[in-house]
């Protein structure tokens, strides 16, 4: 099944039908991407993981371009260096800069101004900014910021393949192209289900959240690797926490987890009932005026112990009823079942969804 | 699930049934919409017009509560056409012949007369199903929450059972769970008649090794499942412990679960919320969300994984084992522990299904399958993939019986309820947000044009939709979604709790209650007239 080919000198192992990139990312050689997502189809559109093919006279997209048995792949040389930092310029020229002469970022993370800070832009070309269209959207959770939208279709695309509801798409042409939805209707009110995705995919912080209020630089971000407390595809998430508080709920790269980068409206947005002023923060306990009143942890799990052994004294141990919850977690619902049993001498005890 | 998310994207076939996958289980519909794009064929088997139906090969659009009717005929052109798997019936499976006779009747055209579907269509479902190797079944509550829920389990896993798609990657069966920790709070024990692991209470090699690992005699008396709990609230049941659930809201029948609370000589309840039913208890112990606390939760492919603490809890809350340990010492049985991964520790020594994981584990390699009996073992991501299944398949005849209440002249419209994408369940979480809010502040009713014509209501009017157990309020919902005679209903708004309408009877075997099928009559409201 596996052929060989020849990356950078070296001869490796390749399987038919996979990409330069693919190969590439397996045996550890670095090409750089914009608009590359391994969830969606090849682009070839940002034109940055252009490299050399033996037999082509042209450079070719590592992204899309197939292996085939024998073919010799050169991922750095001066060709593609050249070739690369021209590109760049081209994108610079088209972008709002800071006084680095880097693009701006909004602080957001922008994979282009790492790039061109990584390969250099020697070549200054006159800028042009041509106005691009942007909306103030009510929805609460999607912005679209034109300034630093290099237009690689990432979230267009994901919209079309990965969440399949083609909600949002380009619009307009040449430098004036920019993201929109149809007759420029509000996220809400088109087939868009706020998963996400599309910043999740941006390069450029260009589809961004607005929930996140942006990193000030004072205390710094901390990113807790947890389980979905939704519903049971078990998604894997970050929770981004900055001061005790969960600023932003992102997911772990593509290709890692069962969600493969992934998230709903719910796991990705839905996070604000944590941090919620109508949370329980104290015990209560029902006094003679019929009110739940707050009590003191000592007094509310007396008071629980002392009900619940009551009512097996008078009734038996088979009068009681354990309810367990799915949102719990295992070893909350092994202990739960534990005090039904050992504690108390009675198998009931089930959990809220026993389906 | 008998087979793994990750294994969705490259089936051949994919026979979704009573499961809305792109609104329940959005991630899982992400998966099944990258099968299709690569050519896998999708059949839907929904009374309503679900997402999943526009990318669809084929929607067999029953009327709700006939689940029988078509598997059983699904069974019939399979068994007629001569598309079983011979060699896996012979080496795998008995009692087949219980199912040639009990579905000999149901043939596609008798099945037309009931369910609604036509029968070619019946027929070519079966045909590919049968005839395709890599063919995955997935569902979920709309195949559960029946009086003949476990009929239509049965159902399912005849088809799987007869065509040998069992054991082989991107096939199987797959219950999708609807709530993260489903799967790992049944794995725990938290059941009426299984100890960890799925060890039967009434099993004595199983009371003796808890006995022994707890050091106290145990019950052998199966207790109450949740919906017969439900039903003697006040009577046999005197107290009651609810640990995260608002059963006032999400138990079938809500008028009855509130006079049986009212019975109750003491309650306490545990939750992160005030709920409805907190309105009974004598005691509120305030919990840590997921977010405050450590763990793990196991999601519908049987993947334990784990839940870390990233903020400390509100106020005086305190994560729910932390509470539960205090409490058990009041009561007089000592537990102790000094984190989550310990309690895991005890439960994995006493199951050999995760004897092979723990949090140290899980924290090195990521989430594992069980089984895992051993820490060398990398866990079953395909169930029944190693050969032969241990011992042999038991095939069940099954017979149609009707839902426990069907439309009549008085109560004409058949209900279902289920979860929208925006909110889930209780909607304690969701509707403390802002997206779900603007996509779907409030309880709609989803009714075909033709019924709102008859009755004289239009889109967004409110409504009372009533039934013999209650009355709610909703706001009309136009659509085609819906057939005609049949309604829908989210159960996310507490203000117009849909389960003050819906049908408690029971599963014969599970006592799921019958969430998918009640009759109502929906009343336009005299001061909007």
């Amino acid at each position: 099944m596996s052929i060989q080919i020849t990356l950078d000198g070296r001869t490796v192992a390749a399987l038919p039908g996979e990409t330069v990139l693919q190969v590439a990312q397996r045996e550890g050689v670095s090409i750089p991407t914009l608009c590359h997502d391994p969830r969606l189809d090849p682009a070839a559109a940002c034109r940055t993981c252009l490299v050399e093919v033996s037999g082509q006279r042209r450079l070719q997209p590592a992204c899309a371009w197939k292996v085939s048995p024998g073919v010799a792949v050169t991922t750095q040389s001066e060709t593609i260096t050249r070739h690369r930092q021209v590109l760049l310029s081209m994108y610079l020229a088209d972008h709002e800069l800071d006084e680095e002469g880097l693009p701006i970022t909004r602080g957001r993370t922008n994979d282009l101004r790492e790039m061109a800070k990584t390969y250099g832009t020697p070549i200054r070309l006159e800028p042009s900014h041509p106005p691009r269209d942007s909306r103030e959207d009510v929805n609460p959770y999607i912005g679209y910021d034109p300034a630093t939208c290099i237009l690689c279709a990432r979230c267009t695309r994901y919209c079309d393949e990965v969440e399949a509801v083609s909600a949002i798409t380009l619009k307009g042409r040449g430098s004036a192209t920019t993201i929109s939805t149809v007759a420029e209707l509000s996220l809400l009110d088109t087939t868009c289900e706020l998963c996400g995705g599309c910043i999740d995919t941006c390069p450029t912080g260009a589809m961004y959240e607005k929930k996140a209020p942006r990193a000030q630089g004072a205390s710094p971000l901390e990113k807790v690797r947890s389980t979905c407390n939704f519903c049971g595809v078990g998604c894997q998430l970050d929770l981004n926490v900055q001061d005790g508080r969960i600023i932003k709920v992102t997911s772990p790269p593509a290709g890692t987890t069962v969600n493969d980068g992934n998230l709903c409206v719910k796991g990705r947005f839905a996070y604000d009932f944590v941090h919620h002023d109508e949370r329980l923060k104290t015990p209560l306990i029902r006094r003679q005026d019929g009110q739940l009143h707050p009590c003191s942890w000592d007094e509310a799990l007396d008071a629980a112990a002392r009900g619940l052994l009551r009512v097996k004294e008078r009734h038996g141990a088979d009068s009681l009823g354990f309810v367990s919850s799915s949102r719990c977690t295992g070893e909350e619902n092994y202990l739960v079942q534990k005090l039904s049993r050992a504690a108390f001498g009675t198998n009931n005890c089930h959990q809220c969804a026993a389906t | 699930m008998t087979n793994s998310i990750p294994e969705i994207r490259d089936a051949e076939l994919l026979f979704v049934i009573g499961s809305n996958t792109t609104e329940a289980h959005p991630i899982i519909a992400m998966e099944m919409k990258r099968a299709v794009r690569r050519g896998a064929k999708l059949i839907v088997a929904d009374p309503r017009a679900i997402w999943l139906t526009e990318i669809a090969d084929l929607h067999l659009q029953l009327k709700p509560g006939t689940d029988v009717w078509l598997l059983n005929a699904l069974a019939h052109v399979i068994i007629a056409e001569d598309l079983v798997d011979h060699a896996f019936i012979e080496r795998h499976t008995e009692n087949f012949q219980a199912v040639i006779d009990a579905v000999a009747e149901y043939t596609p055209e008798a099945a037309e007369q009931v369910t609604g579907v036509p029968a070619n269509h019946i027929r070519t479902a079966a045909r590919w199903y049968a005839t395709t190797r890599h063919a995955g079944i997935y569902y979920t509550l709309g195949i559960t929450e029946h009086t003949h829920g476990t009929d239509n389990v049965y159902g399912l896993a005849n088809l799987v059972l007869m065509t040998g798609h069992l054991g082989r990657v991107s096939a199987g069966m797959n219950p999708l769970r609807g709530q993260n920790n489903v799967q790992g709070a049944n794995d725990a024990g938290a059941s009426p008649i299984y100890y960890p692991g799925y060890q039967r209470v009434d099993d004595p090699a199983a009371q003796a090794r808890f006995e022994q690992a707890w050091g106290v005699p145990l019950s052998p008396e199966p207790g109450m499942n949740l919906n017969v709990m439900m039903k003697k609230l006040g009577a046999e049941i005197r107290g009651l412990y609810v640990m995260g659930e608002d059963i006032v809201l999400s138990e079938p029948n809500a008028g009855r679960v509130e006079e049986g609370m009212n019975g109750l000589d003491f309650v306490v309840v545990q939750d992160i919320f005030p709920n409805e039913t907190m309105r009974f208890a004598d005691v509120v112990l305030p919990a840590a969300c997921f977010a405050e606390k450590d763990g793990v939760f196991t999601n519908s492919d049987r993947r334990v994984q784990r839940v870390r603490k990233a903020v400390e809890p509100p106020g005086q809350a305190r994560p729910d084992w932390e509470i539960l340990v205090e409490l058990s010492r009041r009561c007089g049985y000592e537990m102790d522990y000094a984190d989550p991964g310990e309690i895991y520790a005890e439960m994995a020594g006493l199951c050999d299904k995760f004897a092979g994981i723990s949090h140290e584990r899980i924290d090195r390699e990521g989430g594992r399958q069980w089984p895992c009996p051993t820490p060398d073992h990398p866990g079953t991501p395909t169930l029944h993939g190693d050969g032969p299944l241990k011992g042999k398949a038991t095939f069940q005849g099954i017979a149609y019986r009707p839902s426990a209440e069907l439309p009549d002249p008085e109560y004409p419209l058949l209900l279902s309820t289920g979860r929208t994408l925006y909110h889930y369940n209780a909607a304690t979480q969701t509707r403390r947000d802002a997206g779900p809010n603007a996509k779907q502040p409030e309880s709609f009713i989803e009714m075909h044009p033709r019924d709102a014509r008859r009755l004289g209501v239009v889109e967004g009017e409110r409504v009372d939709v009533a039934s013999r157990r209650g009355t709610v309020g909703a706001a009309i919902k136009l659509t085609r979604r819906v057939k005609p005679g049949c309604v829908w209903m989210p159960f996310h708004f507490s203000e117009d709790n849909v389960n003050r309408l819906t049908n408690d009877a029971g599963d014969s075997v599970t006592g799921t209650g019958e969430y998918k099928v009640c009759a109502v009559r929906v009343e336009p409201r005299a001061a909007a007239r």
